[in-house]
């Protein structure tokens, strides 16, 4: 089989557009809300690709946010990109912390990092209304509120804009010398170190950028649902399932956990909407998961890549370029 | 934030050492687990509530009491877990990463379940003596909790013959100080691995059974139980048995005096307080040491 090489920009274009004429064309509420929810967990994703820790700064980003617009009126739409960089100043000073962890330890201390929000969060009352929760007002701008039918609009184009931003930063991040340390943390830390990488200093910019990605797409979703409450947004749950996402569709590669989470989080959806009521989705989600990370454990992406070299390889001699150049595509992929 | 008297104090001590007793057993499979199969089993809260519905459903529909009901959960979880790791948990290729994530996705499959099964309400075992209170020198402890730490106690103790004293524990003891050394004198690491794992999870139903007659629970609980076993094996220092201990006595103390010094609803965050504060002076844990990365 003969497989036309579709240049890159193609993909992208392609799906840019369908992506900014979704909400046009499709105006079925429930679906513009599930694209919604899908492009925040490829941000989520994503950033946890760049180097993540569990999202306790969702948390904190969505309930800057909705403070700032309770008590000082700040939009959100606006202050999100602001509040994100305080967010991220927080990160920086909790990533120096628990970076000194590596592996499997430096899991349990972001884990624990969202459960101390979760409690701060419950018992600073006076500030954070406790276990009842913030309430925003309805969506709008300028005083005027969105009618329902068009009210999942403007939140689809800002998280595009966002999922936007967080891969072409994710893109650059892979290019440069940053990039290239961080791949080489990744594969081995103790060498990493050893060539001369500060490997600390590292970890705790990617950390702290990864933590504003998070925390703008916390502020968006905290303003999507005009409500949050400590239980629901340090949730340990979601955050897992965005790193299971971003492993899904292939750690490491820079449209992996996009599509990850463009598979993932609608099937989830349609768990909820066929075996709702029960909790019978979680257990079906959960299987589904751990049958990918048994049987492809690379991911789909890098799965699929693989399949491609294979069948580019099938064109036999006469075109070793191509094969060359799929392997290295696959390899700095695999890497970044 | 309020002063104890001595009374108060010794009294928040005592309890807080019953706690932790329970906690200690709690945790130990999963350091056990950890120490030989370089496994972080997520899964282990999961285990704990699910050790726990069995022993409500045997009790509500037997009337068997909490504490002899271990006689069949904890056979019953061994062999869960023995059939887990051999048929699942072998087949990841790359454990260390990928195990924190698979054994999570267990756990989120077996929160499904267990919530389909026995639905969400908040359950407790009542056996009849869940209200009574000894008296000792004028300080209060709780018969649940007398029985929790006693049942606690015989476990671990079990635990230490089994790992000091058969061989069993000897190939346990090897694998955990080098996988390959243990390999090449003639341990079946695998066998060793997927026996560690029984044990790891019978120890998880063990402590099941007495949490569900100290605290409440149902399906998501188990987010917060393993929150709080992982600390204490973080703090402990991962694959440490002793430091587990240690550390869940520490934090079952601290908990308790946080809760009478400050208010109740700070008292979880001391867990996760103790576990930075660890992290930031001595990154390997109480008992720990410092893990070296292999190639």
């Amino acid at each position: 089989m003969r497989l036309p090489r579709i240049p890159a920009w193609v993909w992208i274009g392609g799906a840019l557009s369908a992506l900014l004429a979704f909400p046009i064309v499709q105006r079925s509420q429930y679906y513009q809300h599930v694209m919604v929810m899908t492009m925040m967990a490829a941000v989520l994703a994503s950033s946890w690709n760049i180097l993540g820790g569990y999202a306790a700064f969702f948390g904190l980003g969505g309930y800057l946010v909705a403070l700032a617009h309770n008590q000082y009126g700040w939009h959100p739409f606006v202050s999100t990109w602001f509040l994100g960089v305080v967010v991220m100043g927080v990160a920086l000073i909790l990533g120096w912390i628990a970076l000194r962890t590596h592996g499997s330890a430096f899991v349990v201390v972001t884990i624990a990092m969202v459960f101390i929000f979760r409690i701060v969060a419950l018992n600073l009352g006076d500030i954070t209304n406790g276990a009842r929760g913030l309430t925003q007002p309805r969506p709008g701008w300028g005083g005027v509120q969105w009618s329902p039918e068009i009210i999942k609009i403007p939140f689809h184009y800002i998280m595009l804009a966002l999922l936007c931003l967080t891969v072409l930063v994710s893109w650059r991040i892979s290019l440069s010398k940053f990039g290239l340390g961080l791949v080489a943390i990744r594969e081995d830390e103790g060498k990493a170190e050893a060539v001369g990488i500060d490997t600390m200093v590292y970890k705790v910019l990617a950390f702290g950028i990864s933590a504003y990605f998070v925390a703008v797409a916390g502020g968006i979703y905290s303003y999507f649902f005009t409500y949050i409450d400590p239980q629901f947004i340090f949730n340990i749950f979601a955050s897992v399932t965005m790193v299971l996402i971003a492993i899904l569709g292939g750690r490491g590669t820079l449209w992996g956990p996009v599509l990850g989470a463009f598979i993932m989080e609608p099937l989830g959806d349609w768990l909820v909407g066929t075996f709702g009521g029960t909790q019978i989705h979680l257990a079906v989600f959960g299987a589904i998961l751990m049958g990918v990370m048994l049987f492809m454990p690379q991911g789909i992406l890098p799965s699929l890549s693989e399949i491609g070299i294979r069948l580019t390889r099938r064109r036999g001699p006469g075109r070793p370029g191509r094969e060359a150049e799929a392997r290295q595509d696959s390899s700095s992929a695999a890497g970044t | 934030m309020t002063i104890p008297s001595t009374h108060l104090f010794i009294q928040t001590l005592i309890l807080g050492l019953l706690v932790g007793g329970v906690y200690a057993l709690m945790a130990s499979g999963l350091t056990l687990i950890f120490g030989v199969m370089r496994v972080i089993n997520v899964a282990h809260g999961a285990f704990l509530i699910l050790g726990a519905y069995f022993t409500y459903w045997l009790f509500t529909l037997t009337g068997l009491d909490p504490l002899l009901s271990l006689v069949i959960t904890v056979p019953l979880l061994f062999a869960i877990g023995w059939v887990v790791q051999r048929y699942l948990l072998t087949r990841i290729q790359n454990p260390e990463q990928a195990s924190v994530l698979v054994t999570f996705a267990m756990a989120i499959t077996m929160e499904g379940l267990m919530g389909t099964v026995w639905k969400t309400t908040l359950r407790t075992v009542r056996p009849e003596y869940a209200l009574s209170v000894i008296e000792l020198a004028s300080y209060r402890l709780p018969i649940t909790r007398l029985a929790g730490f006693a049942t606690a106690l015989v476990a671990l103790i079990l635990l230490y013959i089994i790992l000091q004293r058969t061989n069993l524990g000897r190939a346990i003891r090897a694998t955990i100080q080098d996988r390959n050394a243990a390999r090449l004198v003639g341990v079946n690491v695998e066998m060793v691995a997927a026996l560690t794992f029984g044990i790891g999870i019978a120890t998880a139903a063990a402590g099941g059974s007495l949490l569900s007659m100290i605290y409440s629970f149902n399906a998501s609980s188990q987010t917060d139980w393993i929150s709080r076993v992982l600390s204490i094996i973080v703090l402990g220092g991962m694959g440490s048995l002793p430091g587990a201990l240690l550390a869940a006595l520490v934090l079952g103390i601290m908990e308790q005096l946080t809760a009478i010094v400050i208010t109740l609803y700070w008292s979880p965050i001391v867990f996760y307080i103790f576990l930075f504060l660890t992290l930031i002076i001595r990154p390997q844990g109480l008992m720990g040491e410092v893990v070296r990365e292999k190639a």
